[in-house]
């Protein structure tokens, strides 16, 4: 079994082509930095490895470095080059740096179908004579050139040519020639080919030197020389020469081998997207669509509907049931426990079928790029950037990915401050709790549902204050980020990404959720000494919440009933409706909150602490104990204290 | 000495790149991105608030910060 790696800049279609030819689902999306994790997958028995895009081999941020580690480390028995076509000049400068690894290799020329529209030739074989490498042209979103790309990963797997390196200009080459007769180059690992140990050393380049030993002093000073020396002769430095040559490269190899039809100044919707006033409205009203579509039409329509269908259905079973002598301990069971627990999951299913569906929508035609960077200005001031504002995005769907997605901001104090921040962007699975409070309190206070994510937005804003205020080594940060080419999104990838959100969705009300649904109503049906009891609050769950209540109290929801569920929603933030639902067993939330404490009970859900998948992503993101439970400490104390002012103040209110 | 930068250019204007003035790890950044010397660079746009920059390069858009534009000096033409 041979390893396969797709290797290429972000945005030129490598997840793509692997959620083609393998039988994996990778995320697909129109901005920079989508895939932060390699993924392997099966495409005919060979182990296929889809990588985050990278620019170069010189890596900046965890998953760039994620990559390059991956390419040299796991000596891939070949590489997939893949180039966005219309694009050629930028993607062959990582093609100078990857051919120099010494691994069999292919390019994939992909987006095909762009090239004829923009009127733009590639002389394939010119290409492939380049890098004596084989060039296959495809377009992996319609499907086209797979097979030949097949042919081709056949061929050079049993071939294993090895591609050629291209000249750089003779002062830097006979430096280069001379490092790698050195002595030293043989402390090298065996899988990294010599001269590319030779240009790292040269540039200095940390990730190398680390797995060399110590440099020998004469090596050390003839170093010196003749970087002194270089850089003389091309007055500029080292790094920069050897970038200036790369370019070079690829700039004689793109006139050579391309036809261009001199660009024409079209109209683009960036005219009106990015325009100076009209852009943040947009925003706003893209993000409002985003929520009206999903959660007041489609949820408003779908909700009751299934809520009705749960409610006969459940009736006509208890009879169904009674009258083939079921005993009543196991109906009760399946109607109350069951039924009632995940039905009141199951409800939200249509509406964030919708949300996740829009969600990949937004991510797959380049807007979130767009996004970034009309927001950079404003997000700086909270000690954030521009790319901090694609997790907010995709937060409201769900915070794991979101806090995954981090992984693109290569600062670390900004990461850090937006792994924090995002869990305050309400997920798609405190909805249902959201909604329940709502309807039943505040039935016609359509504006509550957006100020919900309007809390959030200011809990980010405090404490990007606060950061700002407290940080004592303010620094400037760069802010560098492609803005792609706007696409139409497939339907077979927006399916495939609705769907795999959306599984994630039934797959836990089926686990998780009727696990502790069922839990739930065992313990709030029996008391300590197993005997089952008719008055709820004599029950076992009663007894637990009771002891945790006192906490709550100060904030206006200290019965058992919402202590218990605040301590189910750790473990996934929809199973609070579910303990609710079954806790109160038929009895009206209305019994358990007054209208202060029950938006307090949703508020301190909003700004609490994530659910448990959410909290190993933010462990796993920090990589640091300690900064970890602060963060976590962090969240908790903001809204306790939050939500304690605002039910003090509402309860003079209201 | 001319010190005119990517920054002061106009919407619409484009210049060529002389050197790059910004911290070692900015500057590979930069270069990378494939602002090399002799490039031209022409300003898209600017953001709502003025800041950042979208420039084309190379045939291909990307939106840099004030601060980066700033550290991209330009050949007198």
């Amino acid at each position: 079994m041979a390893t396969i790696c797709l290797v290429g800049n972000p945005n030129c279609g490598k997840s793509t082509l692997f959620n083609k030819v393998t039988n994996t689902i990778a995320h697909v999306g129109n901005w920079a930095g989508v895939t932060v994790e390699e993924k392997a997958g099966d495409w005919d028995g060979n182990k296929t490895l889809d990588l985050p895009g990278i620019y170069s081999l010189s890596p900046y941020s965890p998953e760039e470095t994620l990559s390059r580690r991956f390419i040299l480390d796991s000596e891939p028995d070949l590489i997939i080059d893949v180039i966005d076509a219309t694009n050629l000049e930028r993607s062959l400068y990582l093609t100078t740096q990857l051919v120099e690894l010494g691994r069999p290799m292919i390019l994939a020329l992909n987006m095909q179908d762009l090239l004829r529209k923009e009127g733009i030739k590639i002389d394939q074989k010119q290409l492939s004579k380049m890098f004596n490498i084989p060039v296959v042209n495809i377009s992996a979103s319609k499907g086209t050139g797979i097979e030949e790309l097949k042919i081709a990963v056949d061929k050079i797997l049993s071939d294993k040519v090895i591609p050629s390196c291209p000249i750089f200009a003779p002062p830097l080459e006979k430096v280069i020639t001379e490092l790698i007769e050195d002595d030293f180059m043989h402390h090298a690992p065996q899988a990294y080919p010599r001269r590319w140990c030779a240009i790292k050393l040269l540039e200095k380049d940390e990730l190398f030197l680390t797995r060399m030993p110590q440099i020998p002093e004469k090596l050390q000073a003839h170093l010196a020389q003749e970087t002194k020396n270089l850089e003389k002769i091309f007055d500029d430095d080292i790094d920069a020469i050897v970038i200036d040559q790369r370019y070079h490269i690829a700039e004689d190899i793109t006139r050579i081998c391309e036809v261009k039809a001199s660009p024409v100044k079209k109209f683009t919707i960036d005219t009106i997207v990015t325009n100076k006033f009209l852009a943040i409205p947009i925003f706003v009203l893209v993000m409002g669509l985003v929520f009206y579509l999903s959660i007041s039409l489609v949820g408003g329509l779908t909700t009751p509907l299934i809520e009705q269908s749960i409610a006969s259905s459940s009736s006509f079973l208890h009879i169904f049931l009674d009258s083939f002598g079921v005993l009543p301990f196991l109906s009760d069971m399946l109607i109350d426990g069951i039924i009632s627990g995940v039905g009141a999951v199951l409800t939200f299913l249509p509406q964030l079928f919708v949300l996740f569906a829009l969600l990949s929508i937004l991510e797959d035609c380049g807007y979130m790029s767009r996004i970034a960077f009309i927001m950079d200005r404003a997000m700086r001031a909270l000690g954030l950037s521009g790319k901090s504002i694609i997790p907010l995005v995709i937060g409201t769907g769900c915070s794991v990915p979101a806090i995954m997605s981090t992984r693109t901001i290569e600062h670390p104090k900004m990461r850090k401050l937006t792994i924090l921040v995002t869990p305050f962007i309400p997920c798609g699975a405190k909805l249902p709790i959201f909604s329940l409070i709502i309807a039943s309190f505040f039935p016609t206070a359509w504006y509550l549902a957006p100020m919900m994510y309007f809390i959030g937005i200011i809990a980010i804003t405090v404490t990007g204050i606060i950061s700002q205020l407290t940080d004592r080594h303010k620094e400037s940060n760069a802010f560098i980020l492609e803005l792609p080419r706007y696409q139409v999104p497939t339907w077979r990838n927006t399916w495939l990404q609705t769907w795999d959100r959306t599984r994630g969705f039934v797959v836990k009300a089926g686990t998780t959720i009727l696990l502790a649904s069922i839990i739930i109503w065992f313990f709030s049906n029996f008391n300590v000494r197993l005997q089952s009891v008719s008055d709820p609050t004599e029950s076992m769950l009663a007894l637990l919440g009771r002891f945790i209540a006192p906490i709550f109290r100060p904030l206006g929801f200290g019965s058992w009933q919402a202590s218990v569920a605040l301590l189910t929603g750790i473990a996934a933030k929809e199973s609070i409706v579910s303990t609710l639902s079954v806790a109160l067993q038929g009895a009206s939330v209305t019994t358990l909150f007054t209208k202060a404490s029950g938006f307090a009970f949703i508020m301190f859900i909003l700004l609490s602490s994530p659910c448990i998948a959410a909290l190993s992503a933010m462990a796993s993101e920090y990589k640091d104990r300690k900064v970890f439970w602060g963060a976590l400490a962090y969240q908790m104390t903001l809204a306790y204290v939050s939500t304690f002012i605002v039910y003090r103040i509402l309860l003079g209110v209201l | 000495m001319n010190n005119k930068t990517v920054e002061h250019l106009n919407v619409g204007e484009s210049g060529t790149i002389s050197t790059i003035k910004a911290p070692k790890a900015i500057k590979r950044r930069l270069m990378d991105m494939g602002f090399t010397k002799g490039i031209s660079v022409n300003v898209v746009k600017r953001a709502p608030m003025g800041d950042p920059i979208e420039v084309s390069l190379r045939g291909y858009n990307l939106c840099i910060r004030k601060e980066q534009a700033q550290d991209l000096l330009l050949k007198e033409n």
